[in-house]
């Protein structure tokens, strides 16, 4: 073959080469949408809020997660089931279940807040006896979190929540507020009655 | 009167571009015309398939028609009847309708397209005259798509159809003017060119993915808009000019230059499917790759199926078959690939936007409004990638979390970018297998020394 009779095909050769070259250094053949995380490993969770709104959220990304994992599934998936259909009982369970397991992650790892940064904002929605308030609200922060631990409560509150209506109440923010701010005002209600009768 | 003269190759040129342009010009227009016409996505797709496989079917019987009448009175009628059905397609009420003249268009294309290769033989001479045939055909394929986005997105789909009717009936005069056709002194009759045409039906069905599949990817996957689809496509018309002077400045072998081409058009699709990004950029040197392989190849097929075989409109017609029935023959494997991969998609795509919404850096109760107008955005959108900035234009977040909200929207569109590349991938790999094939049906005959 004379080097002009090769010099096309050669020509051909490089264009193609090189642009799928420059094509798969740039990251061709790997656009693709994102891979769901592995929900078995842990991962860093944060809230754009404080408080028991912002608590809420992380206990719940971790619960989902821990969920997943148990049911083998990712934590995308399981969402998107919860989201769209009526849950299994196998669901409700898992999620009630890491729902705890978060709880106690988050108090291993030393993410748990005190409770005296809870109590205020509890006490602004519960309904409780005026005295009784006022003299939850005089206690100092030490006596509050010596008497009170966020674990505790949490459990209690994830305990007394009905997961299938809270899953049912997705598209009402107002209920599912309602019910989220009523379990947890309630177990730290039930928690703190407990410690001050037990005290007195 | 000479000045008449001097207009009547011109128009008979213009005349084969607009015919064979039609067969993906209606491309950018699709999604216009299933919302004006109340259609179903199979149902418009035929506006496409209809008019290729009429013009693939009847080139041959057309081209028959053309040995036993004078060429300038049926190649007039057929150009008439081509500019008539332009005018009805553009205003049709229905989607039967169109498709009804959709195939007329066609019956009236394939004959168009004999009689102006007969008249441009006779205004020039053999060789100038198939030439310029060619030339005109090549142009009008690779320049179609360009032009109908361009018009759908200037005017409507309908001006698609009305540009074409005053170049058509300026032709039909210039047809009827042209110069009579000196019959074949010797009847001879020369076996169609098989492996040209196989290789040309081959490198159209391939092409398909390249002038189809890449304005489906930017228009309804990335969500462009049909004006700067047509703009990123002309790549393709680019370069299939620019590789006249390259052939010249190589002067490589027939055999070589179809082979180089088909090669070509594979890696272009190949880098199709292989895209790092949905920036526009990306998509300029695959299609240069396959512009250069369609100008390389295309034109040298036809000339090598038409060379020295009479009677010369049959072999016209032969070409032509091959051609349309290959771009059916293409939309018939590509369509189900990619459109179930585009529904495979779906499940990816939904839990990357689960993960961003669940991960955003917003207040919970915005994430649940997110995820809520998300939801009732995605209802209805089943198969079509779909548009996320009205779920986000419904939400009414706090000042300071719009700016999340607005990183998460592009994330968003991100995910759906990357879902839509992923889906038409495997489509551009079967169209570069497709490329390959023809690439092989060059090199088989070779081997077995067959001329």
């Amino acid at each position: 073959m004379t080097a002009r009779a090769a010099a096309l095909p050669a020509l051909a050769l490089v264009l193609v080469a090189a642009v799928l070259g420059v094509q798969l250094v740039q990251g061709g053949g790997r656009f693709e949408p994102l891979r769901p995380a592995d929900p078995c490993v842990a991962r860093d969770v944060t809230s754009q809020v404080d408080g028991i709104e912002g608590l809420t959220e992380r206990l719940v990304l971790l619960g989902v997660d821990a969920a997943a994992c148990d049911l083998r599934v990712g934590r995308e998936a399981l969402t998107l089931e919860l989201a769209q259909r009526e849950p299994t009982d196998a669901q409700v369970e898992a999620l009630h279940d890491g729902l705890i397991a978060a709880v106690g992650r988050m108090r291993d790892d030393g993410t748990l807040p005190p409770a005296s940064a809870l109590v205020d904002e509890a006490l602004d929605s519960a309904d409780l006896n005026g005295l009784l308030e006022a003299a939850i609200r005089a206690l100092p922060d030490a006596v509050v979190d010596a008497a009170l631990k966020t674990d505790d409560v949490l459990v209690r509150a994830v305990d007394g929540l009905d997961l299938r209506e809270l899953l049912a109440s997705l598209d009402d923010t107002d209920d599912l507020n309602r019910q989220l701010e009523a379990a947890i005002t309630r177990a730290v209600q039930d928690s703190l009655e407990a410690r001050v009768r037990d005290l007195i | 009167m000479r000045g008449v003269r001097r207009a009547v190759a011109p128009l008979l040129a213009v005349t084969v571009a607009l015919v064979l342009a039609d067969s993906a010009v209606v491309t950018l227009a699709l999604p216009d015309i299933l919302r004006h016409l109340d259609t179903s996505v199979g149902q418009v797709a035929w506006v496409l398939i209809s008019f290729n496989l009429v013009l693939g079917l009847l080139a041959v019987p057309a081209a028959t028609a053309f040995e036993r009448a004078d060429p300038r009175i049926l190649g007039a009628l057929g150009i008439a009847v081509f500019a008539a059905t332009s005018a009805w397609c553009a205003a049709a009420g229905s989607i039967e309708v169109l498709v009804v003249a959709r195939c007329l268009q066609a019956l009236g294309g394939a004959l168009a397209l004999v009689g102006c290769l007969e008249l441009l033989v006779a205004e020039y001479d053999e060789r100038r005259g198939v030439a310029a045939w060619i030339t005109a055909g090549v142009v009008g394929t690779a320049a179609g798509p360009v032009a109908g986005g361009l018009l759908t997105e200037a005017i409507s789909w309908q001006a698609i159809f009305v540009v074409q009717v005053p170049f058509a009936v300026l032709a039909v005069p210039a047809a009827l003017a042209a110069r009579p056709v000196v019959p074949d002194a010797t009847p001879q009759r020369h076996r169609p060119a098989v492996w040209p045409n196989v290789t040309l039906a081959l490198l159209s069905a391939a092409l398909t993915a390249a002038l189809f599949l890449v304005v489906l990817l930017l228009v309804e996957g990335w969500g462009r808009s049909p004006a700067t689809a047509a703009v990123t496509v002309s790549v393709v018309a680019v370069a299939a000019l620019a590789s006249a002077p390259l052939a010249r400045l190589l002067r490589p072998a027939p055999a070589v230059e179809v082979a180089v081409g088909c090669f070509l058009v594979a890696g272009g699709l190949a880098a199709l499917a292989l895209l790092p990004s949905a920036h526009l950029g990306w998509t300029v040197a695959p299609q240069a790759l396959v512009g250069l392989g369609l100008g390389l190849s295309v034109d040298r097929l036809t000339v090598q199926a038409l060379e020295l075989r009479l009677p010369r409109a049959r072999h016209a017609g032969w070409t032509i078959g091959a051609r349309h029935v290959g771009v059916v023959v293409g939309l018939a494997i590509l369509t189900p690939v990619f459109t179930a991969d585009l529904q495979d998609a779906q499940v990816p795509a939904q839990e990357a936007i689960t993960a961003l919404v669940l991960d955003a850096p917003l207040e919970p109760q915005s994430k649940i409004a997110v995820a809520r107008a998300l939801g009732d955005e995605l209802v209805g959108e089943e198969g079509r990638v779909p548009d996320l900035s009205g779920a986000f234009a419904r939400l009414d977040l706090a000042p300071d979390e719009r700016a999340a909200a607005a990183d998460l929207e592009r994330a968003l569109d991100e995910q759906l970018e990357r879902a839509a590349t992923r889906a038409f991938r495997d489509s551009f790999l079967v169209g570069a297998g497709l490329a390959l094939l023809a690439l092989l049906s060059v090199l088989v005959p070779r081997r077995r020394g067959t001329p």
